[in-house]
């Protein structure tokens, strides 16, 4: 077993459940009793760190009363994050505990990076003689390899593995509970309990998240209405919004999208700009690049088969209107003549 | 054209005889499968199609006797649903295409001549990048001729089959090079300094290429570089070496007086300072000469990249070729000959009418026949009639 500190920074870990199956209290006296007051007020500090900074902060473990109540603060702040039931609130979430281990794993010897790589499940080979290395198919699925030094041409691959370095694969792993926490958090029902309990810190972020919204809705965006949105293009705008990692061809896609819509590339900007990892530079660049701005030719947005084919169309979202169209430009459209009739 | 319709019959009265006595096996999991066909003379494809039982689709190919024959890479839930929404995706095999349609100046070249540059192509792509770089395990690679102008592997290695279209497009982009960054591979070697006083600068600088040794594209490109180089010097005539490596009469003529004998003497040894023009040449004819060309399919996106594509089905027959989807073992690919090892139909004598001279290789034989009428072996037949160079001799009344 490790120690409670190493459980307190990382309490994703199968060790720190486990510690919490043996020590920790029983559900309802974590909720109810006033001795973990404190952890339920830091998870309520993680929920707000996550939102406003995309880290879900840094708070003192010097002693094991600090520990234990980080370590129950983590369950606590998902089984809230659920109640929220916002997704973008919950990526936003995943991101930020992602990030906080990220910034851990930095500081820790490669070989404990290592070891909590494979717990994730990926491929991971490591010994003190040798490179790191990480297999290709873990690489493809968690490797950000939307920029350019990240893409697999620019590595060195050998045998079926890339050879990483400890930052490197600390971003991997980053990404890797990111997609964790996500699945394992969606579609998990609120717990009335819990609902009841936190109602007040709950009622606050979803105001907050609101206004957020209403205030993103007011910038004066060309003439996009999101809820005439299809479903594929809200997807991208939400990943792209939350700092996730959007393939190419989706940034694309939706880049292409809103230009037909006479969105400007600033107008654009704006709308990517609350990305937590929002890079003005990059993607200024990626945009003038597609809208033509900078190219001789503007790309025109894929058709639905297309979508399709790239996978970024959530088939599982397809609405009725989806099904009657072949193109999300042609989905917007509709979505208007439609909304007029009414 | 006169006899078409005949034609048709005709190959396929022949495919059906082939299948009668030739069974087909079917692919692993087929009943997850999408199958796909289409007939002699009819119109559109025909498809949804799933198979419960081997004999089901046996007998399907014996009566129905398919001009083309496909399946899906894909396993589905449900292979037969006619949305493909509906199919409910489970995961697809990694495929690979590599036709001679798309290769540059392929128009210029015989069928036997672009069959065998997509065979250099397909060799690079199996052994340096599938078996090389990503270290697939052989048992998990299949090779097939396709039955028309290339030639089609298929990775069913279990860990891969759930990647989606956007990660099998970043396998894509490795595997033909695309964005890589020279920036990334060479990198700037201070060669010299010079002091002034307390201050030290570099004086002197060169760009310093990857070992060969070293793994993925460093080392790729170092190679290429260096083979190019060794073609180039060892060349009776340099000149015509670089024009064909598509280098223009007067830029070629510079490249030579440039690489003298103390430059290349550099390059061996990991030293890229040259111009810009020999440094963009290089880079340039490397990557051309190892990075792997991929077909487009449709959509101008690489067949790879689609997890929901139908691929031709091994062990059947191609209709404009009357040749067989045959599997190649991986150590038989340097000798596989298309035109003798995918010959499968039989040497019946068939008359036929060809309108203009044709000579071709089959099976090991030259033929070369004068415009008029013959009598040839029927998958002789088969090739020229499904290619639409020859028409079926009616008999005389
Ligand atoms: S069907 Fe077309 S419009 Fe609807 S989600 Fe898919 S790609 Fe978008």
């Amino acid at each position: 077993m490790r120690e409670l500190p190493t459980l307190a920074r990382y309490p994703f870990l199968a060790d720190t459940r486990q510690y919490i199956k043996d020590h920790g209290p029983a559900i309802t006296d974590l909720l109810h009793d006033l001795l973990y007051e404190r952890a339920r007020l830091t998870s309520i500090e993680r929920l707000d760190n996550a939102l406003s900074d995309s880290d879900v902060g840094e708070r003192s473990l010097a002693t094991d009363a600090d520990c234990i109540m980080e370590i129950l603060s983590y369950p606590l702040a998902r089984m809230v994050t659920v109640c929220i039931s916002d997704p973008y609130f919950q990526r936003r979430y995943a991101l930020g505990e992602a990030y906080h281990t990220y910034k851990y794993l930095l500081t820790e010897p490669t070989s404990f990076l290592s070891a909590v790589a494979k717990e994730l499940g990926l491929s991971v080979h490591y010994t003190p003689e040798t490179r790191l290395r990480l297999f290709f198919k873990d690489y493809l699925r968690y490797a950000p390899t939307t920029y350019k030094e990240w893409k697999m041409v620019n590595r060195e691959v050998a045998g079926g593995y890339i050879a990483l370095s400890h930052k490197d694969l600390a971003r991997v792993v980053q990404e890797t509970l990111r997609a964790r926490i996500n699945t394992e958090l969606s579609g998990r029902p609120c717990d009335e309990d819990v609902n009841r309990i936190f109602m007040e810190d709950i009622r606050r972020l979803q105001t907050i998240l609101q206004q957020r919204q209403r205030r993103q809705d007011a910038v004066p965006v060309g003439k996009l209405h999101p809820e005439h949105l299809p479903p594929c293009m809200t997807d991208l705008l939400a990943a792209t919004q939350a700092g996730e990692n959007v393939p190419h061809m989706g940034r694309f896609a939706l880049v292409a999208f809103l230009n037909s819509l006479k969105l400007s590339p600033t107008d654009i900007l704006k709308l990517f700009s609350t990305a937590p990892d929002f890079e003005e530079e990059k993607s200024r660049y990626q945009i003038d690049h597609i809208t033509g701005a900078t190219s001789s030719t503007s790309y025109k947005c894929p058709g639905c088969d297309k979508m399709r084919t790239y996978g970024i169309c959530p088939t599982e979202k397809m609405d009725g209107l989806c099904r009657r169209t072949r193109h999300p430009l042609n989905y917007y459209s509709a979505k208007w003549r439609q909304e007029k009739k009414q | 054209m006169m006899g078409g319709d005949s034609s048709q019959a005709f190959l396929r009265d022949a495919f059906e005889a082939f299948y009668r006595s030739h069974p087909v096996e079917l692919p692993d999991r087929f009943t997850r499968r999408e199958f796909a066909f289409l007939m002699f003379g009819g119109k559109g494809m025909l498809r949804h199609l799933g198979f419960e039982r081997r004999e089901q689709f046996q007998d399907f190919l014996e009566e129905r006797a398919p001009q083309h024959a496909y399946y899906s890479s894909a396993y589905y839930q449900a292979p037969s649903a006619p949305k493909m929404q509906d199919k409910k995706w489970m995961g697809a095999e990694l495929i690979f295409d590599l036709d001679s349609d798309h290769l540059p100046g392929a128009e210029k070249m015989t069928y036997v001549e672009s069959l065998a540059v997509v065979k250099r192509e397909f060799q690079k792509l199996v052994e340096e990048f599938l078996l090389g770089d990503l270290g697939f395990s052989e048992k998990y690679v299949s090779l097939y001729f396709s039955g028309g102008r290339g030639y089609h592997c298929h990775v069913k290695d279990p860990t891969i089959l759930d990647l989606d279209s956007s990660e099998r497009r970043e396998l894509v982009d490795y595997i033909t090079a695309r964005d890589l960054q020279d920036s990334l591979i060479f990198h700037e070697r201070v060669t010299a300094r010079r002091s002034y006083g307390t201050q030290e600068f570099a004086s002197g600088t060169s760009l310093q290429m990857p070992s060969p040794q070293e793994a993925g594209w460093k080392g790729r490109i170092s190679r290429g570089i260096i083979e190019i180089v060794e073609e180039i010097t060892r060349s009776d005539s340099p000149m015509e070496k670089l024009k064909e490596y598509g280098v223009k009469e007067k830029d070629a003529e510079r490249l030579v007086q440039e690489l003298s004998e103390e430059r290349v003497r550099r390059i061996r040894g990991g030293m890229l300072d040259q111009s810009k023009a020999i440094r963009k040449f290089f880079l340039n004819s490397a990557l051309r000469k190892t990075a792997v060309s991929l077909s487009a399919g449709e959509t101008d996106e690489p067949v790879t990249c689609d997890v929901k594509r139908l691929i031709r089905l091994p062990g059947s027959l191609h209709g404009k070729t009357g040749l067989r989807v045959v599997p190649i073992a991986i150590d038989a690919l340097e000798r596989f000959d298309p035109l003798r090892d995918a010959v499968v139909l039989p040497d019946t004598p068939v008359r036929i009418q060809i309108p203009s001279e044709l000579s071709v290789r089959m099976k090991d034989e030259s033929f070369t026949f004068s415009p008029g009428e013959h009598e040839v072996p029927l998958f002789l037949a088969a090739f020229f009639l499904g290619r639409k160079q020859a028409t079926l001799q009616e008999p005389n009344p």
